[in-house]
């Protein structure tokens, strides 16, 4: 493989791995919550945590420059304050990669929780926990399995991230571009045997990464 | 002066389409909560381990106030050293049976906390279980587990929610009287949910009657089973023989009634105050075991042995294994009292073989003034 086969990869992976870390920090608690909590305005944040499995990946990236960009409702303020903005930096990447792989950690993480039998948590309740310990001790560790397949799912999903990526963080060698991205870029420029052993190997990683999930999805049942 | 009770619940709370408005109190022993399914003795229980918030209400144990909504007092269930015992169970699978047990001690030293399981769990039978999962363990086993693991708390109040309907009817028997050995081994406070009425009378030393949300009778055991206060607690107990007749006349200690073209004469009600004018109708039963055949090997009855005397004709039976069921149709026109017949009696294997009730369908049968219970 070429050298910016290699850095595409170690990019990729790095991305990947710092996403699902994220995802694991967001959406677990997330999961949670909307698997156990009533609240005021929980159907629209569910809504918008979903709504990146079906928009277009470039839709969910024009929003996340909307907020993130250097005019941006978020982004304005960061760039004044520290000069630093985070578009087309390999932090727009992991962004971009969390964000869309999201949905697929919460979704399978919440329909685990949910499976879990509330009498176990009231049981805890009666036996001196809150319901934070509770949550760890019982409700986390039972529903196990279904996280950590929604966790291989997310990092299946940021690996294979494109549209979003592109929009925010573009598609700059050795800084941004991630294998997809160099896929891309490999057939546009008419040089797609160069990137063909990064074809196979995403797609034999993908491979790997579902039938994990599957086997820990139907263990989790 | 009677001791104050150890347990006095006021409870009132509305869930769409339900409302549980309730007063009990108990004293020693185990307190049963019993009745039909959707009557609100689960919402109670929940209620008591403070699972559930109830608008208003008071609920102290043993001088101890766990809930008082006008003085603003809701200890959260991890303060109420309440011990619950699932309907199910609700063991924690990931856990081994020693760490089920133990679960609710993580806050004492490791040693006390090794001690208090091991002891458990020699109670209970189950030192040799206690490195299983429950998913190795048979249902008995898990009924055991999950009263250890409420009972390791040392609970101020033990609360079981159909403790025995998670297990097949011939262990549900045996384990019963296991469960009820236990219960009076603790002489804790406890409150036991069930639908059952011979499991509720097996455990309870007092019987509280909910139907629909409210308590329709309390009372201790024996005496519930006597006297039921009403039509609605004869039904929720599923008593055979509930009839309805006219008051002929009612003194204190007697009432006469007619039924079916009879006058029969019972026992009042012992408090002695109902006392229902002439023709009122009245509601009462008369248990199937206390109806006694005639024998006509012996002459003519004699009336000073027998009371309320009467005929008829054994138009259906089943046998139960130890005792017979016969349904009996009076020898009187009109409607019987319960479709096809008027009266179930109950009479021993023994006794259907020796009067060959089998071949004779025909008899005269008598029924002590004591055994037709009014309700009042």
């Amino acid at each position: 493989m070429s050298a910016e086969s290699w850095s595409a990869l170690s990019l990729s992976i790095r991305v990947a791995v710092l996403a699902t870390v994220l995802n694991a920090l967001v959406g677990i608690p997330l999961a949670y919550v909307l698997a156990r909590r009533k609240f005021f305005g929980k159907t629209l944040l569910d809504l918008l945590v979903t709504l990146p499995l079906v928009l277009p990946p470039t839709v969910t990236g024009f929003y996340l420059i909307v907020l993130l960009g250097r005019r941006g409702w978020l982004g304005a303020p960061l760039y004044e304050a520290t000069g630093w903005t985070v578009a087309f930096t390999w932090w727009a990447a992991v962004i971009a990669a969390t964000v869309m792989a999201l949905p697929l950690l919460v979704r399978t993480a919440r329909a685990a929780i949910e499976s879990v039998d509330r009498d176990l948590e009231r049981a805890a309740h009666t036996l001196g926990r809150s319901e934070l310990r509770t949550a760890l001790e019982v409700t986390l560790p039972l529903a196990r399995n279904g996280i950590l397949a929604g966790l291989v799912l997310a990092f299946a999903r940021a690996l294979g991230e494109f549209g979003a990526t592109l929009m925010l963080a573009g598609n700059i060698p050795g800084r941004t571009t991630t294998v997809p991205l160099a896929i891309y870029t490999a057939v546009q420029t008419g040089e797609s045997g160069e990137v063909l052993s990064l074809v196979l190997l995403l797609t034999l990683l993908s491979g790997v990464v579902l039938v994990l999930a599957g086997r820990l999805g139907a263990r989790a049942t | 002066m009677t001791p104050a009770p150890r347990l006095d619940v006021t409870l009132v709370t509305r869930v769409p389409g339900f409302e549980l408005d309730v007063h009990w109190t108990a004293g020693d022993g185990v307190a049963v909560l019993f009745g039909p399914s959707g009557a609100g003795k689960s919402l109670t229980l929940a209620c008591l381990a403070g699972l559930v918030r109830p608008e208003a209400g008071r609920i102290v144990v043993d001088g101890r106030v766990l809930f008082d909504s006008t003085a603003g007092i809701n200890l959260p269930p991890q303060q109420r050293r309440v011990g619950y015992v699932f309907q199910g169970y609700a063991l924690f699978p990931h856990l081994s049976v020693e760490e089920n047990v133990g679960f609710g001690l993580r806050d004492r030293p490791r040693a006390e906390r090794a001690q208090r399981v091991a002891d458990v769990l020699a109670r209970l039978g189950l030192a040799d279980l206690a490195r299983r999962r429950p998913a190795e363990l048979s249902g008995g086993q898990r009924q055991r587990v999950a009263l250890g693991r409420a009972l390791a708390i040392d609970p101020a109040l033990l609360l079981l929610d159909e403790p025995l309907s998670a297990l097949d009817l011939p262990l549900r028997r045996a384990l019963r009287d296991e469960l009820r050995a236990t219960l009076a081994d603790l002489r804790m406070a406890a409150v036991v949910v069930t639908h059952d009425f011979a499991e509720a009378y097996r455990l309870g030393d007092r019987i509280v009657v909910y139907d629909q949300g409210r308590v329709v009778q309390a009372a201790p055991r024996t005496e519930l089973l006597w006297q039921p206060a009403s039509e609605t607690v004869a039904r929720i107990m599923s008593i055979p023989n509930v009839m309805h007749g006219t008051v002929v006349k009612a003194t204190p200690d007697r009432i006469q009634l007619k039924w079916r073209g009879q006058l029969l004469e019972a026992v009042n009600s012992p408090a002695h105050t109902y006392l229902p004018p002439p023709d009122t109708p009245i509601a009462f039963f008369i248990r199937p075991e206390y109806v006694r055949l005639i024998r006509k090997d012996r002459g003519p009855a004699d009336p000073s042995h027998h009371m309320n005397v009467m005929h008829g004709t054994v138009v259906e039976e089943a046998d139960f294994g130890t005792t017979w069921t016969l349904r009996i149709r009076l020898d009187e026109p009109g409607t019987p009292a319960q479709g096809a017949y008027d009266l179930e009696v109950e009479v021993p294997h023994l006794v259907y073989e020796i009067l060959e009730i089998d071949r004779d369908r025909h008899w005269e049968f008598s029924i002590h003034r004591g055994s037709i219970h009014v309700l009042p």
